[in-house]
């Protein structure tokens, strides 16, 4: 009995892969966050779209996601049923936490979503544009306070773009980092700095009421429905966009790679896929192939010189 | 929390609690050395990211000083006798959880987290209590990763149904 | 139609046996989850909502509001029976509320906390519907240097609160702050105290020490004293429900806890835990048997759970009015209400009043509920001490791992929850107090951030600290909590050395 336990065991261990889910997830963050949530929804269009029978989501959170992207690159090789989650904020996190894998240690597949930064300040600043706050900046960089999110982020990375585009020291910005969008809105709302910068979907509601003032965005181009120059119009060549991608293992052959190309475009592409889009406001930017990995060595050079400027990068 | 009475009858310096001192000192000397290589960064506040570091290190020190004259004084409350064999029993368990957690699977590490513990606390079959506990984590692990769609690690048991 | 219209209107649709139903299944869901310590109603709302999802959009929302209100309320329960918090804001709850049902009191325990939610949930909910933009604009006027002032009141009023022990109390108060350092600091971007540990880059997790803290170091110290314990507890000495003190003793803690906790919950950084520590202090300063705190004083029951409750409607302020989430929870049930196609926002009351008026009667049809469902249950929640020791322990044990695994499943951190739980065992032998360390670790970053901006925001001019009058009025208030203190003991001081010495006869 005692054996015919022990065999059933083994024999489990090794029937493992058959057993194992078609894909497996990985969000390198905790349950409910955006990389979660972009997993979570990929696993539902995946399964509901029939391209794959069984798909597991798995949680490994921490430091911006490097820990779940170390794990992941370390677990991982050459297995083609293995997925993992990330964006934009991973670029800059692998450099501040100076993290040994880095997405070069994966194999990068699709962007999928993405979120330009917007720039506002309260609807009762003397600062009406991008040449007025430009100006402040240039006269005293420290009486010009930004809100956005945690040092080293996103948005502290665009004011660190903005102000070298500017020509003034990066190292001169009054960036008051808060611990999320929301933090961050209240203390704009609230007349306690001087502008804010995040996410265009964090302002959304507040700019559309009036109470906060939209005066610039950092699209490449303008974006229809929303009544603001880019950053690019006003003389300043900075481009930021906070994408979400998906990546695979690293170590697989071509055929592998293509055909999980092929499954995320179809899961991109199809209806479901844009219902959860729209419900969660988020904007389709699907880039795939080459494209992508040309977009991604850019960003990662630019963050690189403008973390290094602000003097988080050694 | 400290239901313990304090005694002021034996006022004999506590040699146990001579070890709560240097053990304050340490930690603020730990903060003091790890936060000497930060950059300042912001030259707008006078307060970097330093400045609390050494505020709760001063703290620290003070403590220290104070709890080994406490120390000396014999002003720590009596302790109660302290049965060792117990203890070990439930750190095994948990030790026990986390190594195996990921080669063994949710159920069978809580499996033995739950039978060194009733171990700990008087029931010592563990022939009987491993089995158990390894159910119950089943079960528990079916309700919360199947049904809740937790994250729980799966191993070979749980490959075996799912 | 008039807010109040669609209010009724609100009531009636949520009031539909089906929708009744939907509320129950919500409720007991939520309870079942959100009981494990370290699944805190973030966690259990993130958890439950795709449940929510196959229901037409009344079902679903009035279904989530259940799940958050039982998720909230099953973490008061494990609080006050298993003493494992599973988050932040029910700590508190634990001090006395375990002591009481370790005393056989845990019935009135659990009644003065589902009836004292139930309350701050009514009239935080009622204050929500018919005050929030004026408290939105109360809230707005807080900023880094308000915070800051808040922050230090919290200290001042909680540190007096703890223990009996000066020295051990701060001890304790300090281990929290030197835990808090460790991670990324927020404000620079770098690492502190981390020693390259990828792991500790962000820092220790708030459930994660509360759990080692109070549940692990609690299993550890009761194994230690062998068998000289009984082996069961009694888990009901006199009656399971409130006697008439238990409610004369209740009803005032209840409102000053709704009082405090609507408010803090309002602010943007305020978090549910601050109003609980205030409403503590506030209740063992007031009442009438200061001899009970610390040993089971129903008032540190009352209080806090209404604070905690209160302050979650007050969440929903800025969360409905500005679309700030404020929170986890409200980060989450921001993601929710997108999902049924509720946009929170400045312009939410104008343009979808129904949604908003529907909510709000789910909310009131979802506390209800949870009164309804666990009113009966008390006797049977009990009747859980009751489990022979090794089982009960065991069955602890297993529920608080199973909290942090499923947070994040990482061997690092069990290997946190084994090292903090043999800390928290450590200090209870030696007799210092647990809660300072977590409420150490809460209030310290947030102390540290907000002084922080606030300089960086004045470019270094420590005056601008109390230009402010909201600022200035909080530090007198913080002032005012040390000295009077010291002048009532300078002045009673014979009186209480007289007492001492009767006491030692």
């Amino acid at each position: 009995m005692k054996h015919f336990f022990l065999a059933s065991l083994i024999a489990g261990a090794m029937a493992l892969p058959a057993f194992a889910a078609d894909y497996s997830i990985m969000a390198p963050a905790g349950p409910g966050g955006g990389w979660d949530q972009t997993a979570r929804s990929l696993q539902t269009v995946l399964q509901d779209e029939k391209i794959s029978s069984s798909v597991q989501v798995v949680n490994v959170p921490g430091a911006g996601g490097t820990i779940g992207l170390a794990q992941f690159a370390s677990q991982n090789k050459g297995n083609p049923n293995a997925l993992i989650v990330g964006g934009y904020v991973m670029v800059g996190a692998i450099l501040t936490n100076q993290s040994p894998v880095t997405l070069k240690d994966v194999t990068p597949i699709a962007r999928l979503t993405g979120e330009y930064e917007a720039i506002v300040v309260p609807a009762a600043s003397p600062i009406q544009n991008m040449d007025d706050l430009v100006k402040a900046l240039k006269a005293d960089p420290g009486a010009v306070s930004w809100a956005g999110g945690s040092a080293g982020g996103v948005d502290h990375i665009a004011v660190g773009l903005i102000a070298k585009a500017a020509g003034v020291d990066p190292t001169k910005i009054n960036y008051v980092a808060y611990s999320g969008g929301g933090e961050a809105l209240a203390a704009i709302l609230g007349n306690q700095v001087t502008a804010g910068i995040s996410g265009y979907g964090e302002f959304e509601g507040q700019v559309k009421a009036g109470t906060l003032r939209l005066i610039a965005l950092s699209s490449p181009e303008r974006i229809e429905g929303i009544d603001a120059p880019t950053i690019k119009e006003g003389g300043l060549d900075v481009v930021v966009e906070n994408w979400r991608m998906v990546a695979a293992a690293p170590g697989l052959t071509d055929e592998q790679v293509a055909a999980i190309n092929a499954d995320i475009e179809k899961a991109a592409n199809s209806d479901a896929w844009k219902d959860i889009l729209k419900t969660k406001g988020w904007t389709n930017t699907y880039l795939a192939g080459d494209a992508f990995k040309e977009q991604l060595d850019k960003d990662v050079a630019s963050t690189e010189s403008v973390l290094k400027d602000i003097g988080l990068v050694k | 929390m400290s239901e313990v009475p304090s005694s002021r009858k034996t006022r004999r310096p506590d040699r146990a609690a001579f070890i709560i001192a240097p053990a304050l000192i340490a930690a603020a000397a730990v903060i003091w050395w790890d936060v000497a290589r930060l950059a300042t960064t912001s030259t707008y506040a006078p307060i970097g990211p330093a400045t609390v570091p050494h505020w709760v290190a001063i703290g620290l020190v003070i403590l220290g000083v104070w709890s080994g004259f406490e120390a000396w004084r014999g002003d720590f409350p009596k302790r109660e006798a302290v049965a060792i064999g117990p203890v070990v029993w439930l750190v095994a368990g948990l030790a026990a959880q986390m190594l195996l957690l990921r080669p063994a699977g949710f159920s069978v590490a809580t499996g033995m987290l739950f039978a060194l513990t009733a171990c700990g606390f008087g029931r010592r079959k563990l022939w009987a209590t491993i089995p158990v506990g390894i159910v119950l984590s089943f079960i528990v692990w079916v309700i919360f990763a199947k049904l809740l769609q937790l994250s729980l690690p799966a191993g070979p048991l749980e490959h075996l149904f799912f | 139609m008039s807010t109040f219209e669609f209010f009724l209107q609100g009531l009636s649709v949520a009031a539909q046996p089906m929708n009744l139903l939907y509320a129950l299944i919500g409720v007991t869901l939520g309870t079942a989850v959100g009981v494990l310590p370290g699944i805190g109603p973030a966690l259990t709302v993130a958890l439950l909502l795709p449940v929510t999802y196959k229901l037409d959009p009344a079902g679903s929302l009035i279904m989530f509001a259940g799940i958050y209100y039982g998720g909230m309320y099953g973490g008061s329960t494990a609080s006050i029976l298993l003493n494992t918090p599973g988050e932040s804001a029910s700590i508190v709850t634990a001090l006395e509320g375990n002591k009481m049902a370790r005393a056989g009191r845990g019935g009135p325990a659990l009644a003065t906390a589902a009836i004292g939610s139930f309350v701050a949930g009514l009239i935080a909910t009622l204050a929500l519907a018919f005050i929030a933009p004026f408290i939105v604009k109360l809230a707005l006027v807080f900023g880094p240097r308000e915070y800051f002032a808040l922050m230090v009141l919290a200290f001042v009023t909680v540190s007096s609160a703890f223990g009996d022990s000066t020295l051990r109390g701060l001890t304790s108060l300090f281990v929290g702050l030197t835990l808090a350092i460790i991670g990324i600091d927020q404000l620079s971007g770098q690492t502190r105290l981390s020693f390259g540990i990828p792991d500790l880059l962000d820092g220790v997790e708030v459930t994660t020490l509360a759990v080692a803290m109070f549940a692990i170091g609690e299993s550890l110290y009761i194994a230690s004293k062998g068998d000289s314990e009984p082996d069961k507890i009694e888990a009901v000495k006199g009656s399971v429900w409130m006697n008439a003190a238990d409610w004369a003793r209740s009803w005032k803690p209840w409102l000053r806890g709704t009082v405090i906790g609507f408010p803090i919950g309002a602010m943007p950084a305020g978090g549910a835990e601050i109003g609980t520590f205030l409403s503590y202090a506030a209740e063992k300063r007031l009442t009438k048997h200061p001899e009970e705190f610390g040993n089971g004083a129903i008032e540190g029951v009352a209080g806090p759970e209404a604070a905690n409750n209160a302050s979650a409607a007050g969440t929903l302020v800025p969360l409905l009015t500005l679309g700030l989430p404020t929170s986890a929870t409200a980060a989450i049930m921001l993601a929710g209400f997108q999902q049924y196609g509720l946009q929170p926002g400045p312009l939410l009351f104008a343009s979808n009043p129904q949604l908003v008026w529907g909510l709000i009667a789910s909310l009131l049809i979802a506390n209800f509920m949870l009164l309804v469902l666990n009113l009966p249950l008390i006797g049977l929640w009990v009747r859980l001490l009751s489990i022979p020791k090794p089982w009960l322990y065991a069955g602890i044990l297993v529920f608080a791992t199973l909290g942090t695994i499923g947070a994040n499943p990482s061997v690092f951190e069990l290997g946190m929850l084994l090292a903090f739980g043999l800390l928290g065992f450590a200090m209870r032998i030696f007799g210092y107090p647990i809660a300072p360390v977590v409420v150490g670790l809460i209030l310290g970053p947030m102390a540290e951030q907000q002084l922080r901006r606030a300089l960086a925001i004045s470019q270094g001019d420590v005056t601008a600290l109390v230009m402010s009058p909201i600022a200035a009025l909080l530090f007198v208030l913080a002032l005012l909590a040390i000295i009077v203190p010291l002048i009532l003991r300078a002045r009673g001081k014979g009186e209480v050395l007289s007492q001492l010495a009767a006491n030692e006869d």
